[in-house]
């Protein structure tokens, strides 16, 4: 069972929707290059008050959560050695892969002196107490550590070379088979730490994010939020790439996914709310303004998502658990948006929106990962394939 | 088989949330129990005595002058007339007016005892130095303006117009050689003794024998800042209501007590983390040992 027998998909590249996708990441970089001469502030709503916006909280913070996949599928593959989910592994890994490394990037246009970020690998600028110090470190080596995971599927796609190059290939094959192990936990505690810190990064904030959101567990909560979102992104993924689901012995595979996916999301959504009864915030729940309809429009998403794969019934459905892993897709975004941007009150009164070439730029690298993630299932072994 | 395969990956699901949720909250109350910075007795600050002010914005022009800051002109281009802190303006004096009171509050870095700004800085760019005065390296920062998020007064400000941005905010005149001499432009600029520099103890003392010597003056007859965020070394006293003056409502520490105690809690010494990478190791490696034999099979 563990063999799985991925192959490139083939098919033309540049079809309607990447040519697309292509213009919008094309606004984006023009807008990249017009923050780069003129500051920041030349292209986004950003302000002192609001000195975080979407580049942060959605490029990254939000990113790094949903593309968690390779971070969930490490966890239950190898960790609780559930083999039969091994095929979805690469797929998850790829996307995780992409997805932290636009998530790095994005880092080096909404930082104000971007090549300071080198300082967090210079130990005397090095500051133990930060948690986006933290944070910053472990995303880097995770990325590392994906790349790794993600090498024998390079590897494969030269397996008709000849020659010394056959030979370090192997041998690198054969290397990374046997540390595998290693890799792999790193894998799993990596993301377990920088998730958590994604989270951890609101607790110094203390009283200027809102009691609905602000917690001492909010680090858990991010951890926690973050699996289902990385269950509900492999589910997603599976289901738009291939077609296999449509045969029930996969979609019984499936439908184990997403009850998985449902239990976590059940436990945050229990977490959440005994810590917002708990900490007496419910009152703000009620107030009619923004916060308030952000808070249960949250809600709603988790709990919409949640009934829709409610049980091993519904879940036999593809509709229902696609539908149930988007909705809990954006309940997790949701939630970290509040976090960061909705439920942000440095002093009252202070609002923001996004500009447009700020919206741009967010959407264009959004834009131009998917099309890298197009190009590479196309021509890498990837996803698995069976009797087509 | 197939089921009691299912059924133990639920429990040790079970058994590993159980895990990962216990640890925070236990760090979460250690974090509480975590003693508080003290003040140190070299610590230097100032006092600003509100009932004092006369509002003749001496300081703001000292301030400016001192440190080679750009003007914010008013609509007619003639008056320098910034309307709150930014990155051209590092401190400023206000105006509160209520229904029955007035006062004015100068407003600037509170060089905090426990700053949240230093704790979050990712790189040391924001160090809070041994005579209490919290200072920003141009050379560590990155620009990531987490200090900003982090500072319960909101005071860091970037330089959003400029190519490459940096944090500006009041460095106590450590920054332009006068705390050296034992000075601060504003205090020296002061008419009227509103601005007090000085050992930050000392300045405490001060304060409470004005308290005594003059009843029913002080609001509350409190020093804002002796504890507020875990205490600060610029301290203030008014007639009026603090959070009127923009002086926000904070518990007795700094939040850069609890993120700090719960990031130490997980990570001291790095034990919790080797301790599980250990663990997974050896679970992902006899996982992987038993798929290949059943694929063997
Ligand atoms: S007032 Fe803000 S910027 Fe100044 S030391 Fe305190 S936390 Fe840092
Ligand atoms: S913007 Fe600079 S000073 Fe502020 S936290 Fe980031 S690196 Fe530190």
């Amino acid at each position: 069972m563990a063999h799985v027998n991925a192959k490139p998909l083939g098919g033309k590249i540049l079809t309607p929707s990447v040519i697309l996708m292509l213009f919008v990441a094309g606004a984006g970089i023009y807008f990249l290059f017009v923050r780069y001469i003129y500051g920041i502030g030349a292209v986004s709503n950003l302000s002192n008050y609001m000195p975080w916006g979407i580049w942060k909280v959605i490029n990254v913070i939000v990113g790094a959560a949903l593309v968690c996949g390779g971070y969930a599928c490490a966890f239950t593959v190898y960790l609780f050695n559930q083999g039969h989910y091994h095929r979805y592994v690469r797929p998850a890994l790829l996307i995780s892969l992409l997805g932290y490394s636009f998530a790095g990037f994005s880092l080096f246009y909404d930082v104000g002196r971007y090549w300071g970020l080198f300082n967090f690998l210079i130990p005397k600028y090095w500051q133990g107490n930060s948690v986006l110090f933290e944070v910053g470190l472990c995303v880097m080596t995770y990325i590392g550590v994906l790349s790794l995971e993600i090498a024998p599927a390079i590897i494969e796609k030269f397996s008709h070379v000849e020659g010394r190059l056959r030979v370090v290939l192997d041998k690198l094959y054969a290397f990374l088979d046997r540390f595998l192990f290693l890799i792999i936990s790193l894998g799993i505690l990596l993301p377990t730490m920088h998730q958590s810190g994604l989270g951890g990064l609101a607790v110094v904030m203390g009283q200027k994010i809102s009691p609905l959101w602000q917690s001492p567990l909010i680090s858990l909560h991010h951890l926690i939020s973050c699996m289902a979102m990385g269950y509900g992104c492999v589910i997603v993924t599976e289901m738009l790439v291939s077609h296999d689901y449509k045969e029930t012995q996969h979609m019984e595979i499936l439908s184990q996914l997403a009850k998985v996916m449902f239990m976590i999301m059940f436990v945050f959504l229990v977490l959440r709310m005994s810590e917002v009864l708990r900490s007496g915030a419910m009152a703000l729940a009620f107030k009619g303004n923004l916060d308030s309809i952000s808070f249960w429009t949250e809600m709603l998403l988790m709990v919409g998502g949640l009934w829709c794969v409610r049980n091993d019934q519904v879940r036999m459905k593809p509709n229902n658990i696609f539908l149930g892993s988007c909705l809990i897709m954006a309940a997790g975004s949701l939630y970290r948006l509040n976090v960061y941007i909705i439920g942000f009150h440095p002093v009252p009164g202070v609002t923001y929106f996004p500009s447009v070439p700020e919206l741009s730029i967010s959407l264009g690298m959004v834009c131009l990962q998917l099309i890298f993630f197009i190009m590479i299932i196309k021509t890498f072994p990837i996803i698995a394939k069976e009797r087509r | 088989m197939k089921t009691t395969n299912r059924r133990q990956f639920f429990k040790r699901m079970a058994l590993a949330g159980v895990g990962v949720m216990a640890a925070p909250l236990l760090s979460a109350k250690s974090a509480v129990a975590m003693k508080l910075r003290p003040r140190h007795d070299e610590d230097v600050g100032m006092l600003y005595d509100a009932t004092k002010c006369i509002g003749c914005r001496s300081c703001e022009v000292a301030c400016k002058k001192a440190n080679g800051m750009p003007f914010e002109y008013d609509p007619q281009g003639i008056w320098d007339a910034p309307i709150d802190l930014s990155d051209k303006t590092l401190t400023i004096v206000k105006l509160y007016t209520g229904d029955q009171e007035q006062s004015f509050i100068k407003r600037q870095c509170m060089h905090c005892v426990d700053p949240a700004c230093v704790s979050g800085c990712p790189t040391s760019a924001l160090i809070k130095q041994d005579n209490g005065v919290v200072t920003w390296n141009i050379d560590a920062c990155v620009g990531c303006r987490y200090c900003q998020m982090g500072c319960p007064f909101n005071i860091p400000k970037y330089e959003f117009d400029a190519q490459y941005g940096r944090i500006r905010k009041c460095e106590m005149c450590a920054n332009n050689g006068l705390l050296d001499k034992g000075q601060t432009a504003c205090s020296n600029a002061c008419p009227t003794g509103a601005i007090a520099f000085g050992i930050q103890q000392d300045l405490i003392k001060t304060a409470k024998s004005r308290i005594r010597k003059n009843p029913g003056t002080y609001f509350q007859d409190k020093i804002y800042g002796e504890l507020d965020s875990g205490g600060t070394g610029v301290l203030y006293m008014a007639g009026v209501p603090f959070d009127k003056l923009g002086l926000p409502d904070l518990p007795e520490y700094s939040s850069a007590r609890i993120s700090e105690g719960i990031q130490h809690t997980i990570y001291q010494n790095m034990v919790a983390p080797i301790v599980i990478y250990i663990g997974l190791a050896i679970a992902a490696f006899r996982n992987i040992r038993k798929s290949h034999k059943k694929t063997e099979e």
